[in-house]
Protein backbone atom coordinates (compact mmCIF):
# COMPACT_ATOMS: atom_id res chain seq x y z
CA UNK A 1 0.00 0.00 0.00
CA UNK A 2 2.63 2.49 0.97
CA UNK A 3 4.98 1.77 -2.15
CA UNK A 4 1.76 3.20 -4.26
CA UNK A 5 1.50 5.37 -2.83
CA UNK A 6 4.55 6.71 -2.62
CA UNK A 7 4.78 7.17 -6.61
CA UNK A 8 1.56 10.06 -6.53
CA UNK A 9 2.71 11.25 -3.65
CA UNK A 10 5.73 12.32 -5.76
CA UNK A 11 4.90 15.39 -6.75
CA UNK A 12 3.34 16.60 -4.23
CA UNK A 13 6.29 16.38 -1.85
CA UNK A 14 8.60 18.41 -4.86
CA UNK A 15 5.70 20.90 -4.63
CA UNK A 16 6.15 21.52 -0.90
CA UNK A 17 9.79 21.21 -0.96
CA UNK A 18 9.81 23.31 -3.55
CA UNK A 19 7.12 26.32 -2.21
CA UNK A 20 8.94 28.89 -0.19
CA UNK A 21 11.26 29.44 -3.16
CA UNK A 22 8.64 29.63 -5.51
CA UNK A 23 6.65 31.94 -3.49
CA UNK A 24 9.46 34.27 -2.99
CA UNK A 25 10.32 33.76 -6.63
CA UNK A 26 6.97 34.95 -7.55
CA UNK A 27 6.87 37.40 -4.93
CA UNK A 28 10.31 39.47 -6.03
CA UNK A 29 10.49 38.37 -9.49
CA UNK A 30 7.62 37.10 -11.14
CA UNK A 31 5.31 39.83 -9.80
CA UNK A 32 7.89 42.91 -10.05
CA UNK A 33 8.60 42.13 -13.92
CA UNK A 34 4.91 42.42 -14.41
CA UNK A 35 4.67 45.09 -12.49
CA UNK A 36 7.64 46.98 -13.94
CA UNK A 37 5.69 46.56 -17.08
CA UNK A 38 2.67 48.54 -15.57
CA UNK A 39 5.06 51.37 -14.15
CA UNK A 40 6.17 51.99 -17.84
CA UNK A 41 3.63 53.04 -18.85
CA UNK A 42 3.26 55.66 -15.78
CA UNK A 43 3.80 58.56 -14.70
CA UNK A 44 5.03 57.92 -11.20
CA UNK A 45 5.05 61.22 -8.80
CA UNK A 46 7.65 61.87 -6.55
CA UNK A 47 5.50 61.54 -3.28
CA UNK A 48 4.62 58.30 -3.04
CA UNK A 49 1.65 59.11 -1.28
CA UNK A 50 0.42 60.32 -4.53
CA UNK A 51 -0.77 58.15 -7.29
CA UNK A 52 0.55 57.01 -10.75
CA UNK A 53 -1.02 58.04 -13.83
CA UNK A 54 -1.34 56.43 -16.75
CA UNK A 55 0.29 58.06 -19.63
CA UNK A 56 0.60 54.90 -22.55
CA UNK A 57 4.01 55.14 -24.31
CA UNK A 58 4.97 58.79 -23.62
CA UNK A 59 8.01 56.82 -20.96
CA UNK A 60 9.11 54.99 -24.13
CA UNK A 61 8.90 57.69 -26.52
CA UNK A 62 10.85 59.77 -23.93
CA UNK A 63 13.86 56.94 -23.82
CA UNK A 64 13.95 57.25 -28.12
CA UNK A 65 14.04 60.43 -28.13
CA UNK A 66 17.15 61.19 -25.53
CA UNK A 67 19.99 61.46 -27.28
CA UNK A 68 21.77 60.09 -23.99
CA UNK A 69 20.08 57.04 -24.43
CA UNK A 70 21.51 56.20 -28.02
CA UNK A 71 24.57 56.92 -26.98
CA UNK A 72 24.73 54.75 -24.20
CA UNK A 73 23.83 51.51 -26.39
CA UNK A 74 26.38 52.41 -28.31
CA UNK A 75 28.97 52.66 -25.59
CA UNK A 76 27.10 49.61 -23.87
CA UNK A 77 27.42 47.43 -26.97
CA UNK A 78 31.08 48.61 -27.40
CA UNK A 79 32.22 47.82 -23.85
CA UNK A 80 30.13 44.71 -23.78
CA UNK A 81 31.99 43.03 -26.91
CA UNK A 82 35.25 44.55 -25.96
CA UNK A 83 35.17 42.86 -21.88
CA UNK A 84 33.89 39.75 -23.14
CA UNK A 85 36.19 38.79 -25.88
CA UNK A 86 39.08 40.22 -23.99
CA UNK A 87 38.45 38.23 -20.84
CA UNK A 88 37.30 34.79 -22.47
CA UNK A 89 40.47 35.01 -24.87
CA UNK A 90 42.89 36.01 -21.73
CA UNK A 91 40.94 33.05 -19.54
CA UNK A 92 41.27 30.40 -22.41
CA UNK A 93 45.18 31.56 -22.62
CA UNK A 94 46.29 31.63 -19.70
CA UNK A 95 44.23 28.37 -19.06
CA UNK A 96 46.31 26.78 -22.14
CA UNK A 97 49.48 28.12 -21.09
CA UNK A 98 49.08 26.90 -17.52
CA UNK A 99 47.50 23.22 -18.66
CA UNK A 100 50.29 20.96 -17.48
CA UNK A 101 51.46 19.68 -14.48
CA UNK A 102 53.89 22.14 -12.30
CA UNK A 103 55.23 22.96 -8.82
CA UNK A 104 53.13 25.92 -7.23
CA UNK A 105 50.12 25.57 -9.87
CA UNK A 106 47.54 26.10 -7.20
CA UNK A 107 48.91 28.72 -5.67
CA UNK A 108 48.41 30.32 -9.56
CA UNK A 109 45.25 29.70 -9.62
CA UNK A 110 44.50 31.30 -6.15
CA UNK A 111 46.32 33.92 -7.01
CA UNK A 112 44.54 33.99 -10.39
CA UNK A 113 41.17 33.76 -8.90
CA UNK A 114 41.80 36.46 -6.42
CA UNK A 115 40.78 39.21 -7.97
CA UNK A 116 37.27 37.79 -9.11
CA UNK A 117 36.79 36.77 -5.12
CA UNK A 118 37.57 40.07 -3.24
CA UNK A 119 34.69 42.51 -3.39
CA UNK A 120 34.93 44.83 -5.65
CA UNK A 121 34.88 47.83 -3.56
CA UNK A 122 38.24 47.05 -2.28
CA UNK A 123 39.68 46.69 -5.46
CA UNK A 124 38.19 49.67 -6.93
CA UNK A 125 40.21 51.51 -3.93
CA UNK A 126 43.54 50.46 -5.10
CA UNK A 127 42.74 51.18 -8.76
CA UNK A 128 41.55 54.80 -7.76
CA UNK A 129 44.80 54.89 -5.86
CA UNK A 130 47.05 53.53 -8.72
CA UNK A 131 45.20 55.82 -11.16
CA UNK A 132 45.18 58.84 -9.18
CA UNK A 133 46.84 62.21 -11.03
CA UNK A 134 48.70 63.41 -8.78
CA UNK A 135 50.31 60.80 -6.91
CA UNK A 136 49.67 57.27 -8.54
CA UNK A 137 52.27 55.38 -9.46
CA UNK A 138 50.56 54.69 -13.18
CA UNK A 139 50.88 58.71 -13.89
CA UNK A 140 54.61 58.48 -12.12
CA UNK A 141 55.54 55.97 -14.29
CA UNK A 142 53.78 56.59 -17.83
CA UNK A 143 54.84 59.95 -17.55
CA UNK A 144 58.04 60.60 -15.10
CA UNK A 145 60.12 57.24 -16.18
CA UNK A 146 59.09 56.45 -19.54
CA UNK A 147 58.05 60.06 -20.70
CA UNK A 148 55.23 58.23 -23.18
CA UNK A 149 53.18 61.76 -22.76
CA UNK A 150 53.98 64.98 -21.52
CA UNK A 151 50.37 65.49 -20.30
CA UNK A 152 49.61 63.62 -17.27
CA UNK A 153 46.86 61.81 -18.15
CA UNK A 154 43.28 62.15 -15.99
CA UNK A 155 42.04 58.77 -16.02
CA UNK A 156 39.10 58.83 -14.31
CA UNK A 157 37.89 62.30 -15.87
CA UNK A 158 37.85 61.92 -19.66
CA UNK A 159 35.59 59.47 -21.31
CA UNK A 160 37.66 57.58 -23.35
CA UNK A 161 40.72 56.87 -20.61
CA UNK A 162 37.83 56.45 -18.37
CA UNK A 163 36.75 53.48 -21.28
CA UNK A 164 40.05 52.13 -21.00
CA UNK A 165 40.54 52.22 -17.48
CA UNK A 166 36.86 50.51 -17.06
CA UNK A 167 37.87 47.51 -19.26
CA UNK A 168 41.13 46.70 -18.22
CA UNK A 169 39.76 46.99 -14.32
CA UNK A 170 36.78 44.11 -15.69
CA UNK A 171 39.20 42.20 -17.93
CA UNK A 172 41.29 41.68 -14.55
CA UNK A 173 38.19 41.22 -12.56
CA UNK A 174 36.21 38.61 -15.00
CA UNK A 175 39.00 36.51 -16.75
CA UNK A 176 39.36 34.18 -13.79
CA UNK A 177 35.88 33.46 -14.50
CA UNK A 178 36.49 32.17 -18.12
CA UNK A 179 39.81 30.67 -17.05
CA UNK A 180 37.83 28.44 -14.50
CA UNK A 181 35.59 27.11 -16.67
CA UNK A 182 38.43 26.36 -19.48
CA UNK A 183 41.09 24.72 -16.76
CA UNK A 184 38.27 22.92 -15.76
CA UNK A 185 37.57 21.34 -19.01
CA UNK A 186 41.22 21.40 -20.67
CA UNK A 187 42.25 19.02 -17.57
CA UNK A 188 39.61 16.54 -18.67
CA UNK A 189 41.07 16.40 -22.56
CA UNK A 190 42.53 13.49 -22.92
CA UNK A 191 46.50 13.79 -23.43
CA UNK A 192 47.17 11.14 -25.61
CA UNK A 193 45.24 13.24 -28.06
CA UNK A 194 47.55 15.70 -28.46
CA UNK A 195 50.49 13.13 -28.42
CA UNK A 196 48.66 12.30 -31.44
CA UNK A 197 48.69 15.34 -33.17
CA UNK A 198 52.13 16.16 -32.41
CA UNK A 199 52.80 12.35 -34.42
CA UNK A 200 51.47 13.76 -36.99
CA UNK A 201 52.92 16.79 -37.30
CA UNK A 202 50.80 19.39 -36.37
CA UNK A 203 51.99 22.91 -35.36
CA UNK A 204 50.64 24.22 -31.61
CA UNK A 205 47.60 25.89 -32.99
CA UNK A 206 46.70 23.48 -35.29
CA UNK A 207 46.33 20.80 -32.59
CA UNK A 208 44.94 23.13 -30.83
CA UNK A 209 41.99 23.75 -33.59
CA UNK A 210 41.88 20.21 -34.10
CA UNK A 211 42.26 18.78 -29.90
CA UNK A 212 41.11 21.94 -27.88
CA UNK A 213 38.66 23.73 -29.28
CA UNK A 214 35.92 20.47 -30.11
CA UNK A 215 36.69 20.23 -26.43
CA UNK A 216 36.14 23.64 -25.21
CA UNK A 217 33.25 24.39 -27.38
CA UNK A 218 30.26 23.82 -25.47
CA UNK A 219 32.19 25.79 -22.59
CA UNK A 220 32.76 28.72 -24.50
CA UNK A 221 29.36 29.01 -25.92
CA UNK A 222 28.22 29.20 -22.10
CA UNK A 223 31.11 31.17 -21.02
CA UNK A 224 30.76 33.90 -24.02
CA UNK A 225 26.76 34.07 -23.17
CA UNK A 226 26.58 34.44 -19.75
CA UNK A 227 29.42 37.25 -19.72
CA UNK A 228 27.90 38.96 -22.55
CA UNK A 229 24.48 39.48 -20.28
CA UNK A 230 26.33 40.11 -17.05
CA UNK A 231 28.14 42.89 -19.08
CA UNK A 232 25.52 44.09 -20.85
CA UNK A 233 23.76 45.40 -17.75
CA UNK A 234 27.20 45.85 -15.72
CA UNK A 235 26.46 48.63 -12.95
CA UNK A 236 28.55 48.32 -9.89
CA UNK A 237 32.15 48.06 -11.15
CA UNK A 238 31.24 51.00 -14.04
CA UNK A 239 29.80 53.28 -11.66
CA UNK A 240 32.30 52.68 -8.63
CA UNK A 241 35.17 53.80 -11.07
CA UNK A 242 34.57 56.45 -12.83
CA UNK A 243 31.13 58.92 -13.52
CA UNK A 244 32.38 59.41 -17.43
CA UNK A 245 31.45 55.44 -18.93
CA UNK A 246 27.50 55.96 -18.81
CA UNK A 247 27.08 52.29 -19.70
CA UNK A 248 23.20 51.32 -19.47
CA UNK A 249 23.44 50.05 -16.11
CA UNK A 250 24.67 53.35 -15.15
CA UNK A 251 22.09 55.68 -17.12
CA UNK A 252 19.06 53.31 -15.40
CA UNK A 253 19.85 53.91 -12.17
CA UNK A 254 20.89 57.12 -12.34
CA UNK A 255 17.38 57.68 -13.99
CA UNK A 256 15.42 56.20 -11.13
CA UNK A 257 17.61 57.32 -8.35
CA UNK A 258 19.45 60.41 -9.41
CA UNK A 259 16.62 61.77 -11.72
CA UNK A 260 13.92 60.10 -9.70
CA UNK A 261 11.85 59.39 -12.78
CA UNK A 262 10.33 55.84 -12.24
CA UNK A 263 8.40 55.48 -15.56
CA UNK A 264 11.11 56.22 -17.80
CA UNK A 265 13.69 53.81 -15.57
CA UNK A 266 10.87 51.27 -16.05
CA UNK A 267 10.68 51.79 -19.67
CA UNK A 268 14.45 51.77 -20.14
CA UNK A 269 15.09 48.42 -17.97
CA UNK A 270 12.37 46.65 -20.51
CA UNK A 271 13.99 48.27 -23.23
CA UNK A 272 17.34 46.62 -21.70
CA UNK A 273 15.59 43.39 -21.10
CA UNK A 274 14.89 43.24 -24.66
CA UNK A 275 18.15 43.59 -25.95
CA UNK A 276 19.91 40.97 -23.86
CA UNK A 277 17.20 38.93 -24.97
CA UNK A 278 17.91 39.91 -28.27
CA UNK A 279 21.70 39.51 -28.38
CA UNK A 280 21.92 36.66 -26.30
CA UNK A 281 19.53 34.86 -29.57
CA UNK A 282 22.36 36.39 -31.94
CA UNK A 283 24.99 34.99 -30.28
CA UNK A 284 23.21 31.64 -29.91
CA UNK A 285 22.36 31.26 -33.41
CA UNK A 286 24.99 33.11 -35.59
CA UNK A 287 28.32 33.73 -34.08
CA UNK A 288 28.52 30.29 -32.04
CA UNK A 289 26.96 27.82 -34.21
CA UNK A 290 25.32 25.23 -31.46
CA UNK A 291 25.54 21.71 -32.28
CA UNK A 292 22.32 19.75 -31.57
CA UNK A 293 23.42 17.18 -28.66
CA UNK B 1 68.06 17.67 -24.74
CA UNK B 2 67.72 17.95 -21.05
CA UNK B 3 69.71 21.56 -21.48
CA UNK B 4 67.14 22.12 -23.65
CA UNK B 5 64.44 21.13 -21.13
CA UNK B 6 65.88 23.23 -18.17
CA UNK B 7 65.68 26.31 -20.58
CA UNK B 8 62.46 25.87 -21.58
CA UNK B 9 61.00 25.19 -17.49
CA UNK B 10 63.07 28.50 -17.12
CA UNK B 11 61.61 30.53 -19.60
CA UNK B 12 57.93 28.63 -18.62
CA UNK B 13 58.03 29.84 -14.86
CA UNK B 14 59.41 33.33 -15.74
CA UNK B 15 56.28 33.82 -17.73
CA UNK B 16 54.28 32.24 -14.74
CA UNK B 17 55.86 34.55 -12.09
CA UNK B 18 55.38 37.58 -14.65
CA UNK B 19 51.71 36.76 -14.84
CA UNK B 20 50.97 36.40 -11.03
CA UNK B 21 53.16 40.09 -10.72
CA UNK B 22 50.98 41.90 -13.07
CA UNK B 23 47.69 40.38 -11.48
CA UNK B 24 48.80 41.04 -7.61
CA UNK B 25 49.60 44.35 -8.16
CA UNK B 26 46.83 46.47 -7.00
CA UNK B 27 46.70 43.82 -3.82
CA UNK B 28 50.44 44.64 -3.43
CA UNK B 29 49.60 48.42 -3.72
CA UNK B 30 46.71 48.37 -1.00
CA UNK B 31 49.08 45.93 1.23
CA UNK B 32 51.41 48.89 1.17
CA UNK B 33 49.32 51.93 1.42
CA UNK B 34 47.58 50.32 4.28
CA UNK B 35 51.19 50.14 6.38
CA UNK B 36 52.39 53.50 5.15
CA UNK B 37 52.02 56.85 6.99
CA UNK B 38 49.49 59.14 5.10
CA UNK B 39 52.12 61.51 4.47
CA UNK B 40 53.96 58.82 2.35
CA UNK B 41 50.85 57.79 1.02
CA UNK B 42 50.23 60.91 -0.88
CA UNK B 43 53.56 61.89 -1.36
CA UNK B 44 55.95 62.03 -4.64
CA UNK B 45 57.58 60.01 -6.37
CA UNK B 46 55.32 57.04 -5.04
CA UNK B 47 56.60 53.80 -3.20
CA UNK B 48 55.71 50.56 -3.34
CA UNK B 49 57.86 49.74 -0.26
CA UNK B 50 57.09 52.00 2.83
CA UNK B 51 60.12 54.00 4.27
CA UNK B 52 58.45 53.84 7.57
CA UNK B 53 56.24 51.44 7.95
CA UNK B 54 53.29 51.64 10.68
CA UNK B 55 50.31 49.26 11.77
CA UNK B 56 48.06 52.82 12.86
CA UNK B 57 45.30 52.41 9.97
CA UNK B 58 44.94 49.14 11.01
CA UNK B 59 44.25 50.05 15.11
CA UNK B 60 42.02 53.04 13.92
CA UNK B 61 39.41 50.91 11.69
CA UNK B 62 38.82 49.00 14.56
CA UNK B 63 38.21 52.23 16.74
CA UNK B 64 34.67 53.36 16.27
CA UNK B 65 35.09 56.55 17.40
CA UNK B 66 37.01 57.32 14.16
CA UNK B 67 36.26 55.25 12.02
CA UNK B 68 32.60 53.11 11.77
CA UNK B 69 34.11 50.31 10.20
CA UNK B 70 33.14 47.79 12.68
CA UNK B 71 29.28 48.52 12.61
CA UNK B 72 29.43 48.32 8.51
CA UNK B 73 30.81 44.90 9.12
CA UNK B 74 28.66 43.93 11.75
CA UNK B 75 25.45 44.90 9.09
CA UNK B 76 27.27 43.42 5.93
CA UNK B 77 28.19 40.01 8.57
CA UNK B 78 23.96 40.02 9.25
CA UNK B 79 22.57 40.70 5.54
CA UNK B 80 25.40 37.93 4.37
CA UNK B 81 24.63 35.15 7.12
CA UNK B 82 20.89 35.48 7.05
CA UNK B 83 21.58 34.97 3.10
CA UNK B 84 23.43 31.99 2.83
CA UNK B 85 21.97 30.12 5.60
CA UNK B 86 18.49 30.91 3.80
CA UNK B 87 20.37 29.60 0.02
CA UNK B 88 21.33 26.80 1.71
CA UNK B 89 18.19 25.55 3.26
CA UNK B 90 15.72 26.40 0.58
CA UNK B 91 18.71 24.96 -1.89
CA UNK B 92 18.69 21.68 -0.27
CA UNK B 93 15.04 21.85 -0.42
CA UNK B 94 14.36 22.60 -4.03
CA UNK B 95 18.09 20.66 -5.13
CA UNK B 96 16.41 17.69 -3.40
CA UNK B 97 13.10 17.99 -5.39
CA UNK B 98 14.68 18.81 -8.68
CA UNK B 99 17.35 15.94 -8.86
CA UNK B 100 14.60 13.54 -7.31
CA UNK B 101 11.17 13.18 -7.84
CA UNK B 102 9.34 13.29 -11.10
CA UNK B 103 6.72 15.76 -10.96
CA UNK B 104 4.45 18.16 -13.43
CA UNK B 105 6.47 21.54 -14.83
CA UNK B 106 10.00 19.81 -13.61
CA UNK B 107 11.68 21.13 -16.50
CA UNK B 108 9.89 24.04 -17.10
CA UNK B 109 10.63 24.86 -13.15
CA UNK B 110 14.87 23.95 -14.51
CA UNK B 111 14.38 26.38 -17.45
CA UNK B 112 12.80 29.07 -15.05
CA UNK B 113 15.73 28.68 -12.47
CA UNK B 114 18.66 29.40 -15.44
CA UNK B 115 16.37 32.76 -16.96
CA UNK B 116 16.40 34.22 -13.20
CA UNK B 117 20.01 33.52 -13.28
CA UNK B 118 20.64 35.00 -16.03
CA UNK B 119 18.49 37.82 -15.43
CA UNK B 120 18.82 39.69 -12.55
CA UNK B 121 20.14 42.22 -11.01
CA UNK B 122 19.58 45.70 -11.95
CA UNK B 123 16.35 45.03 -14.56
CA UNK B 124 14.13 44.95 -11.41
CA UNK B 125 15.70 47.77 -9.03
CA UNK B 126 12.61 50.28 -10.06
CA UNK B 127 9.33 47.68 -9.06
CA UNK B 128 11.43 46.11 -6.45
CA UNK B 129 12.25 49.56 -4.65
CA UNK B 130 8.71 50.62 -5.07
CA UNK B 131 7.04 47.17 -4.01
CA UNK B 132 9.43 46.91 -0.87
CA UNK B 133 9.08 50.99 0.05
CA UNK B 134 5.14 50.62 -0.28
CA UNK B 135 5.34 47.47 2.49
CA UNK B 136 7.30 50.06 5.03
CA UNK B 137 11.26 48.16 3.86
CA UNK B 138 12.37 51.16 3.03
CA UNK B 139 15.80 51.85 4.63
CA UNK B 140 15.94 48.15 6.29
CA UNK B 141 18.63 45.20 6.06
CA UNK B 142 15.95 43.06 5.62
CA UNK B 143 14.86 44.83 2.27
CA UNK B 144 18.29 43.92 0.90
CA UNK B 145 18.22 40.47 2.54
CA UNK B 146 15.17 39.69 0.27
CA UNK B 147 16.48 40.84 -2.65
CA UNK B 148 19.74 38.91 -1.80
CA UNK B 149 18.25 35.59 -1.27
CA UNK B 150 16.29 35.73 -4.43
CA UNK B 151 19.46 36.71 -6.12
CA UNK B 152 21.27 33.64 -5.06
CA UNK B 153 18.39 30.97 -5.06
CA UNK B 154 18.66 29.49 -8.95
CA UNK B 155 22.25 28.89 -8.23
CA UNK B 156 21.93 27.77 -4.80
CA UNK B 157 19.17 25.26 -6.29
CA UNK B 158 21.05 24.54 -9.37
CA UNK B 159 24.45 23.63 -7.16
CA UNK B 160 22.54 21.10 -4.60
CA UNK B 161 20.79 19.61 -7.34
CA UNK B 162 23.96 18.90 -9.38
CA UNK B 163 25.44 17.52 -6.34
CA UNK B 164 22.42 15.33 -5.34
CA UNK B 165 22.15 14.27 -8.76
CA UNK B 166 25.67 12.14 -7.71
CA UNK B 167 24.52 10.42 -4.72
CA UNK B 168 23.50 6.86 -5.23
CA UNK B 169 19.32 6.21 -4.58
CA UNK B 170 20.30 3.00 -2.85
CA UNK B 171 21.39 5.25 -0.01
CA UNK B 172 18.18 7.04 0.60
CA UNK B 173 15.87 3.56 0.26
CA UNK B 174 18.13 1.79 2.88
CA UNK B 175 17.22 5.26 4.99
CA UNK B 176 13.47 4.55 4.11
CA UNK B 177 13.53 1.15 5.09
CA UNK B 178 14.77 2.04 8.20
CA UNK B 179 11.90 3.75 9.31
CA UNK B 180 13.08 7.53 8.51
CA UNK B 181 10.61 9.88 6.94
CA UNK B 182 10.96 12.17 3.41
CA UNK B 183 11.98 14.83 5.54
CA UNK B 184 14.31 12.45 7.89
CA UNK B 185 15.96 10.89 4.50
CA UNK B 186 17.36 14.48 3.13
CA UNK B 187 18.35 16.03 6.55
CA UNK B 188 20.15 12.62 8.06
CA UNK B 189 21.23 10.88 4.79
CA UNK B 190 21.55 13.65 1.91
CA UNK B 191 22.99 16.68 3.67
CA UNK B 192 25.57 14.76 5.57
CA UNK B 193 26.89 13.17 2.48
CA UNK B 194 26.71 17.11 0.71
CA UNK B 195 28.87 18.86 3.34
CA UNK B 196 31.36 20.05 0.71
CA UNK B 197 28.43 21.03 -1.51
CA UNK B 198 26.57 22.67 0.83
CA UNK B 199 29.72 24.80 1.90
CA UNK B 200 30.38 26.00 -1.58
CA UNK B 201 26.96 27.05 -1.97
CA UNK B 202 26.89 28.83 1.53
CA UNK B 203 30.24 30.79 0.58
CA UNK B 204 28.77 31.58 -3.56
CA UNK B 205 26.05 33.07 -1.35
CA UNK B 206 27.77 34.88 1.36
CA UNK B 207 30.17 36.19 -1.63
CA UNK B 208 27.27 37.67 -3.35
CA UNK B 209 25.84 39.35 -0.58
CA UNK B 210 29.03 40.36 0.78
CA UNK B 211 30.06 42.02 -2.05
CA UNK B 212 26.74 43.83 -3.21
CA UNK B 213 26.87 47.36 -3.89
CA UNK B 214 23.39 47.70 -5.35
CA UNK B 215 20.56 46.75 -3.62
CA UNK B 216 22.50 48.04 -0.34
CA UNK B 217 22.78 51.62 -2.26
CA UNK B 218 18.97 51.78 -3.07
CA UNK B 219 17.50 50.18 0.37
CA UNK B 220 19.68 52.04 2.87
CA UNK B 221 20.20 55.52 3.83
CA UNK B 222 21.20 56.02 7.36
CA UNK B 223 24.33 55.46 8.36
CA UNK B 224 24.34 53.56 11.22
CA UNK B 225 22.81 50.86 8.55
CA UNK B 226 25.42 51.12 6.04
CA UNK B 227 27.33 47.25 4.50
CA UNK B 228 30.94 47.78 4.28
CA UNK B 229 31.12 48.45 0.36
CA UNK B 230 28.39 51.58 0.62
CA UNK B 231 29.73 52.73 3.39
CA UNK B 232 33.51 52.71 2.82
CA UNK B 233 32.76 54.10 -0.63
CA UNK B 234 30.31 56.76 1.23
CA UNK B 235 33.36 57.79 3.10
CA UNK B 236 35.38 57.52 -0.25
CA UNK B 237 33.48 60.92 -1.20
CA UNK B 238 34.22 62.92 1.87
CA UNK B 239 37.19 64.86 1.24
CA UNK B 240 38.48 63.82 4.38
CA UNK B 241 38.86 59.84 3.55
CA UNK B 242 42.77 58.60 4.62
CA UNK B 243 44.13 56.37 2.10
CA UNK B 244 45.65 54.21 4.45
CA UNK B 245 42.38 53.58 6.78
CA UNK B 246 40.64 52.44 3.04
CA UNK B 247 43.31 50.32 2.51
CA UNK B 248 43.39 48.70 5.49
CA UNK B 249 39.72 48.43 5.79
CA UNK B 250 39.77 46.57 2.35
CA UNK B 251 42.35 44.18 3.46
CA UNK B 252 40.25 43.17 6.58
CA UNK B 253 36.73 43.37 4.68
CA UNK B 254 38.72 40.72 1.51
CA UNK B 255 40.03 38.70 4.14
CA UNK B 256 36.32 36.38 5.03
CA UNK B 257 35.36 36.03 1.38
CA UNK B 258 39.43 34.89 0.19
CA UNK B 259 39.61 32.35 3.47
CA UNK B 260 35.66 31.42 3.20
CA UNK B 261 36.63 30.29 -0.50
CA UNK B 262 40.25 28.97 -0.15
CA UNK B 263 38.15 26.65 2.57
CA UNK B 264 35.54 25.56 0.18
CA UNK B 265 38.09 24.82 -2.96
CA UNK B 266 39.71 22.53 -0.34
CA UNK B 267 36.37 20.62 0.49
CA UNK B 268 35.22 20.63 -2.90
CA UNK B 269 38.81 18.81 -4.44
CA UNK B 270 37.50 15.52 -3.57
CA UNK B 271 34.35 15.63 -5.80
CA UNK B 272 34.06 18.27 -8.02
CA UNK B 273 30.99 20.36 -8.80
CA UNK B 274 30.52 21.91 -12.11
CA UNK B 275 30.23 25.44 -12.81
CA UNK B 276 31.65 28.37 -11.23
CA UNK B 277 30.29 31.37 -9.57
CA UNK B 278 28.61 34.05 -10.84
CA UNK B 279 29.94 37.53 -10.70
Amino acid sequence: MKTKKRRKGDASFAYALLSPSLLLMTLLIGYPMIYNIVISFQKVPLNPRLGSEFIGLKNYLSVFRDPTFYHSVLITLLFTMTVTILSTVLGLAVAVFLNREFVGKKLVNGIIILSYVVPSVCLIFSWRYMFNSIYGIVNYVVVDLLHITKEVPLWFDRPVSAFVLVTIFCLWRFFPYAYMSFNAILTSIDKTLYEAADLDGASPWESFMAVTFPAIKPTLVTVVSLRTIWVFYIYTEVYLLTKQVDVLGVYLYDMAFATHDFGKAAAISIVLFALIFALVLFIRRKVLVVEDE
Amino acid sequence: MNKKKTLSNIWFYFRVILLCVVLLFPFVIMVSISLKTTAETIGFPPTIIPRSWTLVHFRDIFNPRIFPFLQYFKNSLYIALVVSVVAVFLGVLGGYALSRLRFRGRNAMNEMFFLVYMFSGILLIVPLYKMLVTVGMRNTREAVIACMIVQTLPTAIYMTRSYFDTIPKELEEAGRVDGLSRMGTIFRIIVPLSVSSLVSVFVYAFMIAWNDVLFASIFIDSSELLTIPIGLNSLFNTPDYIWGRMMAASLITSLPVVVMYAFSQKLIRAGQIEGGIKG
